[in-house]
């Protein structure tokens, strides 16, 4: 009886442990991403309005924010991503975000965007555009933006844009730009 | 005193300056290309016409595919008013022989040039697909940007290529000159 309980509640333990973890690596508040732990299954993919956009950017807490905007539709996005998933892994541990925003629309999480994260099998966590109109999204990235996927920005931990890529960039491109944002700290 | 008077005249000049530069229309210069088939098309052989839609496109752009379409029915609904439609292809992978096939499955009947090396859209700026350059006979450009601001059809609710040709057939000034949306871009050369 008492072996049985202990079993329980091993389990139940166990349970409450990996819950949390799967909670904030991906659908979490940005910043409490923990590496590599969840299953490929408990990906969430929240929707990312003006104001939680505006929050994502400007409240850092001390990080770096990678942001890379992509969608299922765009070729060179899906080439990048292997890359992506390198630059999320190489500063694992350090104070950087790698976040990516999905301009799919947004009733495409589970018919489009989820199968996608599978097949790519991205780590990191992962927001859909929810705004009313497209050019709100894109103005709010950056004014002179014209919407050409993919598109990856870095903001430093003040908030400021230190680097901004139209089109397809590498690992060591991504890599270097971050480092140097850190050596600007 | 002298000073101020000075800095008064600086500012006014720039002000003068920045009041003549946001009045001056973008201006493209005579271009000539081929299409699919090897014949030659220059802007200037589209100059009689009362605006001229330049339409970078692509064969493998699933957001200019989904407006296929769109363009053939903006193509029937202005070409009788004296409005040119002429696609532009400047995408690297993309051949003129794959142009042709795609022409005549879609049913366009517009022209549809080859841009190799990207030269015209790097003339323009034209980074994406579907993006568009509405140009008046002296090829200033009048509007550039979307067709509209949904891919899917159904969620349309602002036509801005449509609202920007019937303001320039009435003899108007266009509302809004530059819009913006998600597309492809354009694969360059490098």
């Amino acid at each position: 009886m008492v072996f049985a309980a202990r079993v329980f509640f091993f389990f139940l333990f166990a349970a409450f442990l990996f819950g949390c973890r799967s909670g904030s690596e991906r659908g979490g508040k940005p910043g409490l991403a923990v590496q590599d732990s969840v299953s490929l299954s408990d990906i969430e993919v929240a929707k990312l309005d003006a104001q939680r956009l505006s929050r994502l950017m400007r409240e850092r807490n001390g990080k770096i924010l990678f942001l890379n905007i992509w969608a299922t539709w765009c070729a060179p996005c899906a080439e990048e991503f292997p890359d992506l998933t390198k630059l999320y892994r190489a500063f694992g541990g350090r104070p950087v975000d790698v976040v990516g925003i999905s301009a799919d629309f947004d009733d495409e999480v589970e018919s489009k965007i989820i199968p996608f994260l599978k097949k790519q099998g991205v780590p990191f966590r992962v927001y859909v555009a929810s705004f009313r109109r497209q050019q709100d999204f894109i103005n709010a990235i950056d004014r002179s933006w014209s919407g050409a996927l993919p598109a990856s920005l870095i903001i430093n931990p003040q908030g400021k844009r230190s680097f901004f890529l139209v089109g397809k960039g590498t690992f060591e491109q991504f890599k270097k730009e971050i480092e140097k944002t850190m050596g600007g700290l | 005193m002298l000073n101020s008077f000075s800095r008064m005249m600086v500012v006014s000049v720039l002000l003068v300056l920045l009041l003549l530069g946001a009045g001056a229309r973008k201006k493209v210069s005579d271009f000539t290309l081929d299409d699919y088939n090897g014949k030659k098309h220059s802007l200037a052989d589209y100059k009689s016409s009362k605006a001229i839609v330049l339409m970078f496109i692509a064969t493998q752009c699933p957001v200019s595919n989904a407006y296929n379409t769109r363009m053939v029915e903006l193509q029937k609904d202005y070409a009788s008013k004296g409005v040119a439609f002429i696609g532009i292809n400047s995408n690297k992978q993309e051949s003129a022989e794959e142009e042709k096939n795609h022409a005549k499955e879609h049913e366009f009947v517009f022209p549809i040039l080859k841009d190799w090396n990207n030269v015209i859209a790097d003339k323009l700026q034209a980074s994406v697909t579907p993006e568009i350059f509405v140009l008046n006979s002296g090829f200033e450009v009048l509007y550039h940007g979307r067709i509209d601001d949904s891919q899917r059809e159904n969620k349309v609710a602002s036509k801005d290529l449509r609202a920007a040709l019937d303001r320039i057939l009435s003899g108007k000034s266009v509302e809004v000159e530059e819009t913006k949306a998600f597309g492809c871009t354009i694969k360059r050369v490098q």
